[in-house]
């Protein structure tokens, strides 16, 4: 094995008037190792090296080479190019636990080479969404998972409840259930200037919250051996939301080509009343400088399904280490230093999930010495929803490829241009295709 | 040996050997990939031979001619209709003395813009919340956004926009250069005899014009496939594929699904389909060529 | 009024209105660079620019201001200067080639000569998609990934099919008694060709050059698998530097786009006159 001279330094870190638990720091001496690494880029991703890596390097002597920066889905085709042409000529990656199964065992096994303690500080249900066959092949960044969002003053407002109560024949609170979510979502609408909600609506983002709301309708999308059964009552129930949403012009009529970045921008403007978004959003949504609805925003957990679960669609974006890279012990020691105490407060800062309990502790304790109440009600939202609702997609490396036979066929329901039981059904029988070559049975 | 550096070959070598490295040796390899099950994650498979079998599956796969189909239409609808206002706006600067090299190199400005910008534009263009497109006919009153890129028929029509508003210069500037290069005696006499002026376009004009027709026919036949950016940055092949041209189709299969075997199968098939329009085209072009010469 | 100043009228009104339907497209995208991002973003739209500024320049080049956490800027000048070389470079050496190539064509009878012309077009169909893997592991293995020399030596293929045309219909028009007597005066092949023949087909060859950079300039989906780096990234390329996971810079994307638009226009305006003359000759005579 791999020998590793890790100079292990307890030290106890104080963030604000907080005093974390001690952390286990993983320091070396790596004058003259040069590591290359590749990165997922974008605005708010990059803060976080633009910290970490003068960090580390003063610290280590080592030296940090950028390779390549962009966003995830052009950083996984290159990836796989690599892959393909026999070159990885890299150390440090970015990654994330939906994709990480697709790489095969270009990763190395973590576990082998991160010391016990310092995955000790790691939240242990992270760590297994980070394992593949048994292989911890990457260290998790920041966790990810979407509450529903919503305009205040829209719940309080006497009239509307009035409405409501009479039309509904039950009080107008945020909504608990998917069926409220309709149901208010409906009420609210008045299109094209207002909209009741809105929904992600293409590629791995609609296949994933139809996948999130099947297993929260108590279904799942396959049996133990990889078989798809999606195409089931809880299947048929889902699909139906969506369309039913899009028939009562309830969501926007662009619905099918918003990504996030659409639902993110449309909820800031002031045109939405209900918003199942991810954690990074809150600070934006909350800057009077971007968001019209900024002051008014109210956050609930994630609504339940009729199978009494809640929706918990989760990810977590992470960094992983080479098979082929020479230098693992000081890549080990960077790849603890990006998820670190000091790297994660950073990111939590921006409003994003931590993936040690440390730091969930620091920064609740830190927005209440701020008496921000606002970040405190997120930070607490997204806390309880990670530690109970989360759950991952099937961890396989077909599930990308299983997200695109699947969304051209959930669109085309949602458009009419097919019945739910149709199109899940074609659905299913190209999932099982891409199985049954994948050799599941 | 004088002979041979006499000869055509030695002229024709550097191009021979350029094109042989850098585009047949990979069509080869890929050619190879679509005999077997490739897949990018995992590189063994490259020596996997398993015959016909991503081609058996492609004939009966109905996604993909639909696709195929929907390429054909596009490009045959794209390209004509480039071809008409190309050879309008040609006609309308040709009237044109004064300025006209200005107007030249505006008519040009669309050439500027690369595909991939093109496709963003367009899609911000046609975004029915704050597009210029609905934006625009808001302050007609037409209050209900349009979906553009939703619908099936205005999806693939807004696309075409683009694809036109990109590429008609390049038929109109072929098709101008040929219109300045028509000998001015015949429609002279033309005129004497007393025709008018839509017989002198029917009888003189356009013969002598159809080979420029046919080359700008072949040229842009040859660069279809740049309609990929524009396509992929505007709808991706959605929504429900009502958008699916082979190239989305193509590029998804091979990097997102990482099946390069059955991407490069795929590739294969619109390879003839460019093959078909580019001969086709050319031997028209040929034919223009003779009839121009015998006359 | 007479006729034909309504005609000259008429004429003038369908050229200003098509120039307009040409321009708008392209000027919005200059403009939005120039606009503050609430404006681009503004529902009901803002139509006059309330104020225009430089302000995604600014981020571009050096950087974000506090607020967009840590946006770095982007090596606008690197992707430029990448650009520019692999331009020029591709596009000298694909016209010198192809120029060559089109030559022997035009001067030689051979077997099968239409059949190995329409084959070298050919090459042009084949899709970037169907290629880009292919080159990728073949340059992956020699080493000439995220190089200038290898994606220059894509472009030189891309480009010399069309160059071939061209030139080739431009020295048929040339007789070859022109060469023949200035052989007889002592001429070499070599100094005959350079003296006469070049010099009359240099508009052809103008012509297959802006063709060629423009292509060059403009090309996206096979240099990004080929380019990984500020080593050999080109502005096209860059364009995706605005894309983040989810979101896109729409102004700061149209900012480096008039970076992209502008030189190409120069370089149009000025070879704009051999353009015409050169499409004319090279294409109706092959």
């Amino acid at each position: 094995m791999l020998r590793l001279f890790l100079s292990l330094v307890l030290a106890v870190s104080f963030f604000g008037s907080f005093s974390a638990k001690a952390e286990t720091e993983l320091w070396g001496d790596y004058s003259g190792v040069t590591l290359r690494v590749k990165l997922i880029g974008g605005g708010q991703y990059e803060g976080l090296y633009n910290e970490v890596i003068p960090w580390w390097e003063e610290n280590t002597g080592g030296k940090i080479e950028i390779v390549t920066q962009k966003n995830h889905f052009e950083l996984d085709k290159e990836i796989k190019k690599d892959i393909a042409s026999g070159n990885l000529d890299f150390c440090v990656a970015s990654n994330h636990t939906s994709f990480a199964s697709q790489y095969g065992n270009i990763y190395t096994d973590l576990n082998n080479i991160m010391p016990a303690s310092v995955l000790a500080d790691y939240t242990p249900l992270i760590l297994e969404h980070s394992t593949v066959d048994g292989r911890l092949v990457q260290m998790p960044r920041h966790s990810d998972v979407s509450n529903l969002y919503y305009q205040k003053s829209l719940y309080e407002d006497a009239d509307n409840k009035a409405n409501f109560k009479a039309k509904y024949g039950y009080d107008l609170t945020p909504p608990e259930t998917w069926d409220q979510v309709k149901d208010q979502a409906i009420f609210f609408s008045n299109p094209p200037d207002f909209y009741g909600t809105q929904y992600v609506g293409k590629e791995e983002a609609i296949a994933g919250r139809f996948y999130e709301l099947v297993i929260a309708n108590g279904g799942a999308l396959f049996d133990e051996d990889y078989r798809p059964i999606f195409n089931s009552a809880a299947g048929v129930e889902a699909l139906q939301w969506f369309i039913d949403l899009y028939n009562a012009k309830a969501v926007p009529d662009g619905v099918l080509n918003y990504l996030w970045d659409d639902t993110g921008l449309g909820f800031a403007s002031g045109t939405i009343a209900m918003n199942l978004d991810w954690a990074g959003w809150a600070g934006f949504f909350n800057d009077p400088e971007n968001s019209k609805v900024a002051g008014d925003i109210g956050l609930v957990r994630a609504p339940m399904g009729s199978g009494g679960l809640r929706t918990g669609w989760s990810g977590s974006h992470s960094f992983s280490m080479t098979e082929s890279c020479p230098d693992k012990e000081a890549a080990a020691s960077f790849l603890w230093a990006l998820t670190s105490n000091k790297a994660q407060m950073i990111e939590a800062r921006g409003g994003l999930s931590p993936t040690r309990p440390a730091i969930w502790d620091a920064i609740i304790a830190e927005k209440k010495a701020e008496g921000d109440e606002f970040m405190l009600m997120v930070f607490e939202t997204f806390k309880m929803s990670l530690a109970e609702d989360a759950f991952t997609p099937p961890l396989i490396p077909e599930w990308i490829e299983f997200t695109n036979v699947l969304y051209p066929e959930l669109q085309a329901a949602i458009l009419g241009d097919k019945s739910p039981e149709d199109a899940l059904a074609t659905a299913s029988k190209k999932a099982t295709e891409i199985m049954e070559d994948a050799g599941y049975f | 040996m004088r002979k041979f550096l006499n000869g055509p070959w030695v002229l024709l070598m550097p191009t021979l050997i350029i094109l042989t490295c850098v585009v047949l040796l990979p069509l080869l390899l890929s050619l190879w990939t679509s005999f077997t099950p490739f897949k990018l994650t995992k590189p063994d498979t490259l020596y996997r031979f398993v015959g016909f079998r991503n081609y058996e599956r492609l004939i009966g796969d109905i996604d993909f001619w639909i696709a195929f189909g929907r390429t054909v239409l596009f490009l045959a609808i794209a390209l004509n209709l480039e071809l008409v206002f190309g050879l309008g706006i040609a006609l309308l600067i040709n009237k044109i003395t004064y300025g006209q090299r200005t107007l030249r190199t505006l008519m040009m400005f669309p050439m500027m813009f690369s595909p991939i910008l093109v496709g963003f534009q367009w899609k911000y263009i046609f975004n029915d919340n704050i597009g210029l497109m609905n934006n625009f006919l808001r302050e007609f009153g037409v209050i209900q956004p349009i979906p553009w890129l939703v619908d099936g028929i205005l999806a693939n029509t807004s696309i075409m926009a683009a694809e036109i508003w990109s590429s008609t210069s390049v038929f109109a500037i072929l098709l101008l250069a040929g219109l300045l290069g028509i000998p001015k005696d015949p429609i002279e006499a033309a005129k004497v005899d007393g025709c008018n002026s839509w017989q002198v376009f029917k009888n003189i004009t356009l013969p002598f014009l159809m080979p420029f027709v046919f080359i700008a026919m072949t040229i842009r036949s040859l660069d279809v496939a740049r309609a990929y950016d524009i396509v992929q940055m505007m709808t991706g092949g959605g929504p429900a594929k009502r958008t699916e041209l082979l190239w989305t189709l193509i590029s998804r299969t091979g990097y997102v699904d990482a099946k390069m075997g059955m991407a490069n199968a795929m590739s294969y098939i619109s390879i003839f389909l460019s093959i078909a329009f580019t001969f086709f085209f050319f031997y028209k072009l040929v034919e223009a060529r003779q009839r121009l010469s015998y006359e | 009024m007479n006729k034909k100043q309504i005609n000259n009228i008429l004429i003038w009104f369908s050229a200003i209105v098509l120039i307009i339907l040409i321009m708008t497209p392209g000027l919005w995208v200059v403009l939005t660079a120039f606009r503050p991002q609430v404006d681009v973003m503004a529902k009901p739209a803002v139509w006059i620019p309330r104020n225009l500024n430089l302000i995604q320049f600014e981020t571009m080049l050096f950087g974000g201001s506090e607020g967009s956490m840590g946006r770095s800027p982007i090596p606008v000048l690197s992707y430029l200067r990448n650009s520019l070389i692999i331009s020029f470079t591709s596009t000298f050496i694909a016209v010198l080639v192809g120029t060559i190539g089109g030559y022997g064509f035009a001067r030689h009878n051979f077997k099968h000569k239409n059949k190995y012309f329409l084959l070298i077009m050919l090459t042009r169909t084949i899709p970037g998609i169907s290629l880009s893997l292919p080159i990728f592991i073949i340059f992956s293995k020699i080493g000439l990934i995220d190089t200038h020399i290898g994606i220059i030596l894509v472009f030189v293929a891309l480009n010399i099919p069309f160059t071939i045309w061209l030139t080739d219909g431009f020295f048929r028009q040339i007789p070859r008694a022109m060469s023949e007597v200035a052989m007889t005066d002592g001429c070499t092949k070599l100094q005959a060709f350079w003296h006469i023949e070049l010099p009359l087909s240099r508009s052809g060859i103008a012509s297959a050059g802006i063709f060629a950079f423009l292509i060059s300039w403009n090309e996206y989906a096979l240099v990004s698998n080929l380019a990984r780096s500020t080593d050999s990234k080109t502005l096209t390329v860059g364009l995706m530097d605005f894309t983040a996971q989810f979101t896109i810079n729409w102004p700061g994307m149209c900012a480096l786009a008039v970076f992209i638009i502008i030189p190409a226009l120069i370089l149009t305006f000025m070879v704009q006159k051999h353009l015409v003359t050169g499409l004319t000759f090279g294409g109706v005579k092959g």
